[in-house]
């Protein structure tokens, strides 16, 4: 594959949960449709892939940390809601990237049932969205949320201190809530690569998720790979700007990556939907 | 020659004024605009003020100052206008944000505000921006304020003939939004409004009916002084509550929760209350700032009485005020030249209309000896 050349050519080396996924690459380029099971086995739980400019750098892309709510809702097979917080939930293909995980967790996990409530308002501060969150977990209840937080906090200029306790209390609330969580980590372009603020805004989001044991995403990492990619003479896009775009379609592939592997753990046995007894999953069959 | 300072005008440019310094976040001075010690904030006063200038125009049940066809038409050209305002006010914010990222490479700026889905899905979102189900962060006052004007005929006309109706009916609405709820879509972003109108009219109506003489508007009137001594209570444990951010546990409130949970999309029962008693209170000290600062209030009035064109400009300008202070890394220096020229520009463009008509008026004046 032309595109895993790249891959090699930026010495980036695919690692953690990816891993799982590289195998199945390419499921999710547009107008392919997704691998049929190989065998006519029951359905199982397997990880959510990942397609090829999605498969990130030489650090894990997702933390992982369990979304037990998530996990339980599954079992039950009662209907997934998850809340989605923060920047509009846009892109340009099939009506954005929440629509993208929803799509994704109903291929992955066979006979499951997510709806997401798209509560985005965008250039809302951390501050504003936490007391948000609290009385849209109340109206709506969910079991997971997933907050894109920080980018507009870091253009405002808001003290890290007020950032950080605001995440932090927002995560604890949600937690005494049963409500798992997770954070959509702050994006990467080359002219705020170097920015002190956003920089200590990146890591402080980081901090506060391996403390308060959360999921994040690191897009960062994920768009840095992808612009690595293209300055090394391949290109997933043309320029920046489509760029972004990407960031977001895989920001949909690495949340349904997570929400699988945080709902079932990496061994994805399936175990959640079928009981004990269901043979594990087959490896994933590559193109 | 334009109206005399007055309450209206006077708050109405008050709560422009805050309204631009509370769209430019993390800005220093918001935090001594009363958003920061109360429930509810500019925008609830903005849009009962709304409502209470409609009456002027109505006029008082039983004593109609215009025919009810020729209202009628007139409150629809409003609307119309008010939708012609938010499309280009939109459409320059649009381009403001386009401009920046492209100046600055950065693209991360087309994504500010709700604008990223108008560059990455332009198609559907063009149609959404027309149908005003699209809107920018911090441009979605002037869509509320569409409907309300929209609806401000059925209002008028209920007004006319069954005056006790209206509140009401608007009431009922109210209610039964809360209680399902009825929440207002946005497309093609999945979202809701975050003003949601069939909510927000009861503010408006409010201010409709407050502004009658008799009626409802009677009734507080006559009741003034002892509706601000139960205010007061309300005000002070609200802004305690907010600056020490005791908000309660809206998961621990009954169900239909939107009836005892403070939320600004559907203007609650808390928040609408607790904004009543700061109108209640606060109306008080319009005569004492008069009497001490004529040039506050012939200011604040001015801007008042050409509140469409001042918000428009202020919202623009707060947008300017963001971009600014990302470029120049908002302290408070940056915050003190945003605030101050944000005003000044405020100010320019409520005067320039005032000073045209007065060289018009001059002008056709001065023939008159040679007629």
């Amino acid at each position: 594959m032309a595109r895993t050349g790249q891959v090699k050519k930026v010495g980036a080396a695919v690692a953690g949960v990816l891993t799982l996924s590289v195998i199945a690459g390419g499921v999710f380029g547009e107008g392919t449709s997704p691998a049929a099971p190989a065998a006519p086995m029951p359905p199982v739980v397997a990880p959510a892939p990942l397609s090829p400019e999605c498969q990130g750098g030489s650090t894990d892309i997702v933390t992982e940390s369990p979304l037990p709510h998530v996990a339980a809702a599954l079992a039950k097979r009662r209907t997934v809601r998850i809340l989605a917080i923060g920047n509009s939930a846009v892109g340009r293909r099939h009506g954005g990237y929440t629509k993208q995980i929803e799509r994704v967790l109903k291929q992955v996990v066979k006979g499951a049932n997510v709806v997401i409530i798209n509560r985005g308002v965008s250039g809302e501060l951390a501050a504003n969205a936490a007391l948000r969150i609290k009385n849209e977990v109340a109206m709506t209840s969910p079991d997971l949320v997933i907050w894109q937080v920080g980018t507009d906090d870091a253009f405002a200029f808001v003290p890290l201190d007020e950032v950080r306790e605001t995440v932090e209390s927002t995560i604890r609330w949600l937690k005494e809530h049963n409500v798992d969580v997770v954070l959509a980590g702050l994006q990467y372009v080359d002219r705020v690569a170097q920015d002190d603020n956003y920089y200590r805004m990146r890591m402080l989001l980081r901090d506060v998720a391996a403390k308060e044991n959360v999921m994040i995403i690191r897009r960062y990492e994920a768009m840095q790979f992808i612009a690595a990619a293209q300055e090394a003479g391949g290109g997933f896009g043309p320029d920046e700007f489509e760029r972004t775009e990407a960031g977001y379609n895989c920001l949909a592939q690495y949340l349904a990556s997570a929400i699988t592997v945080g709902a079932f753990g990496k061994g994805m046995s399936g175990r959640p939907l079928r009981g004990k007894g269901q043979p594990p999953a087959p490896p994933p069959q590559g193109p | 020659m334009p109206r005399e300072p007055n309450a209206i005008d006077f708050w109405r440019g008050i709560a422009l004024i805050t309204i631009f310094i509370n769209h430019v976040p993390g800005i220093y001075y918001a935090r001594f605009t009363h958003a920061n010690y109360s429930f509810s904030d500019s925008a609830d006063l903005f849009v009962f003020l709304a409502g209470w200038s409609l009456r002027y125009v109505v006029g008082s049940p039983g004593r109609p100052q215009q025919p009810t066809g020729y209202l009628v038409l007139r409150l629809g050209g409003r609307a119309i206008e008010l939708y012609a305002a938010q499309i280009l006010i939109t459409m320059i914010a649009i381009a403001m944000l386009a401009a920046t990222a492209s100046i600055l490479d950065n693209p991360l700026l087309l994504e500010w505000h709700n604008a990223a889905a108008v560059f990455y899905d332009p198609i559907l979102t063009h149609i959404g921006l027309a149908t005003l189900t699209h809107h920018l962060g911090y441009f979605d006052i002037l869509p509320l304020y569409v409907v309300l004007m929209a609806m401000a005929p059925v209002f008028a006309v209920v007004d006319r003939y069954a005056p006790n109706w209206v509140l009401p009916i608007s009431l009922a609405i109210y209610l039964v939004t809360l209680s399902v709820p009825v929440p207002m879509p946005t497309w093609p972003v999945e979202g809701q409004w975050f003003f949601n109108p069939l909510a927000w009219q009861l503010v408006f109506v409010l201010g409709f009916v407050m502004a009658r003489e008799d009626g409802a508007g009677g009734f507080v009137r006559r009741h003034i002084v002892a509706l601000r001594w139960l205010s007061l209570p309300i005000v002070a444990a609200s802004a305690y509550l907010v600056w020490h951010r005791m908000w309660p546990d809206p998961t621990l409130m009954p169900r239909p929760r939107l009836l005892f949970i403070v939320d600004k999309t559907y203007v609650t029962p808390l928040r609408l209350l607790q904004f009543l008693a700061v109108v209640a209170l606060f109306s008080a000290t319009y005569p004492y700032i008069k009497r001490w600062a004529l040039r506050l209030v012939e200011f604040g009035s001015m801007l008042g009485r050409n509140s469409l064109v001042v918000f428009c400009v202020g919202s623009l300008l707060s947008l300017a005020g963001q971009i600014t202070r990302f470029v120049y890394r908002g302290d408070i220096v940056v915050d003190t030249i945003v605030v101050i020229s944000g005003i000044a520009i405020m100010a320019f463009v409520a005067w320039l209309p005032e000073w045209r008509e007065q060289v018009r008026l001059k002008r056709s004046a001065r023939p008159s000896p040679a007629s």
